[in-house]
């Protein structure tokens, strides 16, 4: 009987330990940083929340065409995340997001797992932040802060992702590639290399 | 006899019914007999497809909803990585 009862115990300790590392697998292949944006939500007048993890990427990539340009880059993109995370607002006037509703982002970032590979601040108050995870030398995160006066998007790519083919997109989707910028755009770039500066690691 | 044939004998011997067991027996004979409904096999089947049916358009619908998301994440984020791509390289040009 007692031998009954220590099997029960260690077969309920083995689904214990089970769910713990059903969890902690959840948990690590989710979001690699929190966002806590949520209070803007209620400030903006267009917000986009996107929260995908790695099975629903994959039922998706299944009903991505294949004969469509965009779709096809995208399903090739996807093919090895674990997930992606976005947020967007969009506000009607400025001020209504401040530098502490980034700085909690920008804590988390300041790991060694992360490293920030491009700053851009301009004089319009726009600043661009694009931060690499690394993990024994393989890229296994991408993050992104795009903040303007009236707009604020943070994104969290999980998992291995071309820059410079994400960046590509951005001349599809029927928007204009901006290949040539702005001569006065009095921009300063924080990180970049001296040499000409490529998103490409 | 001991007690166990005493016991054997008490519980197998005959014993007659009660007086109307008989007219209770044919009373119930008579009465309708309740339909015991049984669904058509063609209702069933068709049950089935319409089930799976449901199953593969809620599939469907899911599958769109989350290449809608997926287009969109990507749209965002390739936007504001190009237009960040563009500076960095216009700064260093």
């Amino acid at each position: 009987m007692t031998r009954l009862c220590g099997t029960c115990f260690s077969l309920s300790k083995w689904a214990k330990l089970a769910c713990l590392v059903l969890c902690f697998a959840a948990v690590a292949s989710a979001q690699q940083f929190q966002f806590n944006l949520d209070r803007l939500a209620a400030k903006a007048s267009d917000t986009v929340e996107v929260s995908l993890d790695g099975s629903t990427l994959q039922f998706a990539a299944k009903f991505l065409d294949s004969k469509d340009p965009d779709q096809d880059k995208v399903k090739k993109l996807i093919a090895g995340l674990t997930g992606i995370y976005v947020r967007s607002f969009e506000f009607q006037k400025t001020g209504e997001w401040t530098a502490v509703d980034l700085e909690g982002i920008r804590n988390q970032l300041k790991t060694p797992d992360w490293s920030k590979i491009v700053g851009v601040k301009s004089n319009e108050g726009e600043t661009d932040e694009i931060y690499l995870r690394k993990e024994n030398g393989k890229l296994t995160g991408v993050a992104v802060i795009a903040a303007e006066p009236k707009e604020l998007t943070v994104v969290n790519i999980v998992g291995p992702i071309d820059l410079d083919s994400l960046a590509e997109l951005g001349g599809h989707f029927h928007i204009p590639k901006m290949d040539t910028p702005k001569k006065d755009t009095g921009k300063q770039i924080k990180g970049a290399a001296s040499s000409r500066p490529r998103l490409i690691y | 006899m001991d007690w166990l044939e005493r016991e054997l004998k008490g519980a197998l011997s005959r014993e007659e019914p009660p007086v109307d067991f008989a007219a209770r027996v044919l009373r119930r004979a008579e009465m309708p007999v309740r339909p015991v409904y049984r669904w058509p096999r063609w209702l069933a089947a068709a049950a089935v497809i319409v089930l799976a049916g449901a199953g593969l358009g809620y599939r469907q619908y899911r599958g769109e909803m989350a290449k809608e998301q997926v287009m969109q994440a990507f749209k965002i984020t390739s936007v504001k990585v190009n237009r960040i791509q563009s500076a960095v390289e216009g700064v260093g040009k």
